[in-house]
């Protein structure tokens, strides 16, 4: 951590705005936010009609030239309706955010998905759908997975097409320039209303393959670069084991199945959920161009949401990194406290800690375990499938408020880790690989994510270099206002 | 996953007719058909047909524009309920997804929603009266 730079981040760039910038700006204030501590900001709705296109302020170093592109992001963005709030985090509306960079200029805008769980809640004013965490209003008609869709947790771009994702029902399709929503993506006629993976896995060339899970069925989506789907199949896992991610090396799918084990899939889907570690956790390997082909592997017990990337050595053995947890977290109350402005400070020993597992070519699964405890895990996408250096993590946790508080790199070359620690003021998300132009390695890339500043209000994206991430940010853009933390995001 | 699988099962068995000679007229108009191709498969139901394998009566109704209609000539009056298909591609099934999701519009009668299943026999019945009745199910 370099301590300088980080003083200049708590007293200078925070003080010098907090005075001018109250919490709250650009949300709308309401009598139920006024008490909640400074940190609940991540947690409170955006406006209804999203933030037209608006320039950030370059308030710290010099952009990047070669920086071109835009940082597309979802999230949950509408967590309660007045005194009423959601009851778990995965279910409020998912909100689509661009951050088009270019020219060392950096302009936000956002919009809404319109989902019909956003549009009739939004109409009455009140939370009407079942969910993840949520019965939901016996009023409200259910007749498929997209009824309930909330489009909350990620997104992608497949052949410039913007996709909102979310994981028990229809990708939902948006302009990618003005991010009105144009409405649920069907792959194929057959496979209307088929869930899709808020994770789906790009090739480097373009290839993206996700997976549909539905209890023991899971699906298997292989789309071409040009966007259209090539093929489709099934498998069975066994068991109705939660799948929110998994990962790709070349040759190989590996479905992790870890033993949270939930076979009603009833909401509140919450309260079916079971943990069963004498399955310890499982994963099934399936040759990319034999489905047929598949291999079972065993592993300790884990929990887990997300995964970085897989890679094959040559003796065959796969490694791949995640973040592991040694029992189910956030599942359980999805930070139903959090959402009501509360903190126990519970999550402080609940991290996730980053970890190797190797899968050799006959036998049980070994898990390696770094010191780094963290969430959010990226790598560079021209290396996703293949071997690389680099995973980067939003880390760190506070004390005081729920939420990261640093950005760390894992070496797994060299062993070493990196980190830039924001303080309290900050709560760090997900940053992604932004390849340098004309790089020769994953060391050669930026990383680009955002920032809620709680001490000012505000929100910030900033840029690092993947090899210098402890020297701190190359630059840092800010938006006048704040918009609520979210999940996932690409760069397209 | 697989709550709504059902309808397709219990709308497809059930479009064999048993006329039954009485006197009430039951027209059922269907609008709002989005896809000018195949047809409507429809099924009328009383209420110990409802969730059942049997239809009161049916019709196979084929589709060139954005509506349809049938008169079923000569029910007993009483309550009755409609569930109907858009078999869009004329194979006598409604088509589902792998996890058994209809991938075929469908309806009810009372533009009735089912909750993870089909709508319930209450909130799709309607009264057939002894002069006749006209009764329209919106597509969306």
């Amino acid at each position: 951590m370099d301590l300088s730079r980080r003083h200049f981040m708590e007293a200078g760039l925070g003080a010098s705005l907090a005075g001018a910038v109250g919490v709250g700006f650009g949300l709308p204030a309401s009598a139920e936010t006024q008490n909640m501590p400074a940190w609940h900001l991540g947690y409170q709705n955006a406006p209804a009609g999203g933030f037209e296109p608006t320039p950030m302020k370059l308030v710290f170093g010099k952009a990047p030239s070669d920086l071109k592109g835009s940082l597309y992001r979802n999230g949950p963005s509408q967590l309660n309706y007045g005194d009423e709030y959601a009851s778990h985090w995965f279910d409020g509306d998912g909100m689509i955010h661009r951050i088009a960079i270019e020219d060392g200029q950096a302009v936000h805008q956002a919009r809404f998905v319109e989902t019909r769980k956003r549009r009739e809640e939004q109409a009455a004013q009140t939370f009407l759908a079942p969910g993840f965490g949520t019965l939901g209003d016996e009023s409200y008609a259910v007749e498929s997975p997209d009824d309930t869709n909330a489009a909350n947790t990620s997104v992608l771009v497949v052949n410039g097409e913007l996709l909102a994702l979310w994981e028990a029902g229809s990708a939902f399709s948006m302009d990618a320039e003005t991010l009105e929503t144009k409405g649920p993506k069907t792959w194929r006629d057959d496979l209307k209303g088929m869930p899709f993976l808020a994770h789906p896995k790009v090739e480097p060339d373009g290839r993206v393959w996700n997976l549909a899970v539905g209890g023991p069925r899971v699906g298997i989506y292989r789309i071409g670069a040009n966007g259209a789907l090539e093929d489709f199949g099934m498998v069975n896992i066994g068991r109705a084991a939660y799948i929110h991610d998994w990962t790709m090396s070349e040759r190989h799918l590996i479905i992790l199945v870890q033993p949270w084990i939930n076979e009603t899939f009833i909401p509140p889907v919450v309260a079916g959920f079971e943990w069963q570690p004498q399955h310890g956790l499982q994963m099934l390997i399936v040759d990319k161009d034999d489905f047929s082909n598949q291999r079972w592997v065993q592993a300790p017990p884990r929990m887990f949401y997300h995964t970085g990337s897989a890679w094959e050595e040559s003796d065959g053995t796969i490694k791949f990194d995640a973040a592991f947890y040694k029992e189910p977290v956030l599942g359980v109350d999805g930070g139903t406290a959090e959402i009501r402005g509360e903190w126990s400070g519970e999550y402080a020993t609940e991290e996730g800690v980053l970890t190797l597992v190797e899968i050799p070519p006959q036998g049980d699964a070994k898990l390696i375990e770094t010191a780094l405890i963290g969430e959010f895990p990226q790598v560079d996408p021209r290396y996703r499938g293949k071997h690389r250096n680099l995973v980067a993590l939003a880390s760190g946790a506070s004390t005081t408020r729920p939420g990261s508080t640093a950005l760390a790199v894992h070496n797994w070359t060299s062993g070493e880790s990196q980190s830039f620690e924001f303080g309290h003021s900050r709560m760090v998300e997900e940053f992604l690989f932004v390849p340098k132009q004309g790089g020769q390695s994953d060391l050669d890339s930026w990383l680009v994510g955002p920032v809620l500043n709680i001490k000012s209000g505000v929100r910030e994206i900033c840029v690092f270099d993947a090899a210098h991430v402890s020297d701190g940010p190359v630059c840092i853009w800010q938006a006048d206002y704040a918009w609520p933390l979210g999940f996932h995001g690409t760069w397209a | 996953m697989t709550r709504t699988a059902s309808i397709a099962a219990l709308i497809a068995a059930s479009l064999t007719t048993a006329p039954i000679a009485f006197a009430s007229d039951l027209t059922v108009n269907v609008e709002g058909i989005a896809q000018a191709q195949g047809s409507i498969m429809l099924g009328l139901f009383d209420e110990a047909t409802y969730n059942g394998d049997g239809a009161v009566n049916g019709a196979n109704l084929k589709v060139d524009g954005d509506s349809v209609s049938v008169t079923f000539e000569g029910l007993e009056p009483g309550e009755y309920a409609v569930r109907l298909y858009h078999d869009l591609n004329d194979d006598g099934e409604m088509n589902t997804n792998p996890f058994g999701m209809p991938t075929e519009p469908f309806a009810f009668s009372n533009d009735a929603k089912g909750r993870f299943g089909p709508a319930k026999w209450d909130a799709a019945k309607f009264s057939l009266s002894a002069d006749g009745t006209t009764h329209t199910i919106k597509m969306n």
